[in-house]
């Protein structure tokens, strides 16, 4: 049914931007094509004909609002709509033509700055921890009944936000190599 | 780095650098710049918005650029003195590459 709307929920990591890419333009070649609003691990499309659009996205975590209508120009001037921004990440799609889908990052470098701005917006999060635990000591925790499960659940959360990052370093590693 | 810094720390320049100063030989702001190094690299560099935007950002804080107008939310830049002077070595540079692989070329036959 053309128009009519549906939602499906997907988990893509900081880190599988590149697979959330991909996914999105398999959406679109089959008629679903990605509208707002964009919401974490929630993507709500829309029901159409089928076309080959290339879906991309940046990361900007603090853009200036008086910066925002030039970035947005530059993509827009070169074929690019933008769909929306969810925390710090903008989305772009474009249709593609002969064969190749285009990109938004065209120089290995360039990309790296992207990871970069990444790895140092999720530095934040991941230094908390470390900071909460070297700043109290053993005997003020109190000993509350959840505590030990709390403090699991952190560990568990740090684990894997080593891993976001390790995974995140690598991508940088393996732009700068090219 | 900042007006002090050598030259020579600024290269060698990636191909889209390169380009996008090149394009800059006459102000221009973002997409005229992007089609400019489409033209003048015959097609074989082509660069997209976010790397486009990333490297002014860049060039304009290392002082190789500056903003000379803004209009409809577009910024035109132009070269600064550090930047000509930058591409002026870098062109400088791959003139002995060009010469030097000729000649490796040449005496290969």
């Amino acid at each position: 049914m053309e128009g009519s709307t549906i939602s499906k929920l997907k988990v893509f990591t900081a880190w599988q931007d590149d697979k959330e890419e991909e996914w999105l333009r398999e959406m679109s070649c089959r008629g679903l094509h990605l509208t707002l609003p964009l919401f974490p691990c929630v993507y709500t499309f829309i029901r159409g004909e089928p076309h080959d659009i290339a879906y991309r996205l940046d990361y900007i975590p603090r853009m200036p609002r008086d910066e925002r209508g030039n970035y947005l120009q530059v993509f827009r001037d070169a074929g690019w709509e933008h769909l929306g921004e969810m925390a710090g990440w903008q989305y772009f799609r474009k249709p593609v033509q002969a064969g190749e889908p285009p990109e938004i990052y065209t120089d290995p470098e360039s990309k790296v700055r992207k990871y970069l701005r990444l790895l140092g917006a999720l530095a934040v999060p991941f230094m908390t921890p470390i900071i909460i635990v070297a700043v109290t000591r053993t005997h003020d925790r109190p000993h509350l009944p959840g505590f030990e499960l709390f403090s699991i659940a952190l560990i568990l959360v740090y684990l894997f936000l080593t891993y976001g990052l390790v995974r995140i370093a690598w991508r940088i590693r393996q732009l700068r190599r090219l | 780095m900042s007006e002090h810094t050598p030259i020579r720390k600024y290269l060698p320049l990636t191909e889209s650098t390169y380009y996008i100063l090149l394009a800059l030989a006459e102000p221009r702001h973002g997409y005229a710049v992007m089609q400019k190094v489409a033209e003048i690299s015959q097609g074989s560099v082509e660069v997209g918005p976010g790397t486009l935007y990333g490297a002014f950002a860049t060039l304009e804080k290392e002082g190789l650029i500056e903003k000379v107008r803004e209009a409809d939310r577009r910024k035109t830049y132009a070269l600064t003195a550090k930047g000509e002077a930058i591409l002026q070595e870098q062109v400088h540079r791959l003139e002995i590459m060009a010469r030097v692989g000729a000649a490796w070329a040449t005496h290969r036959r």
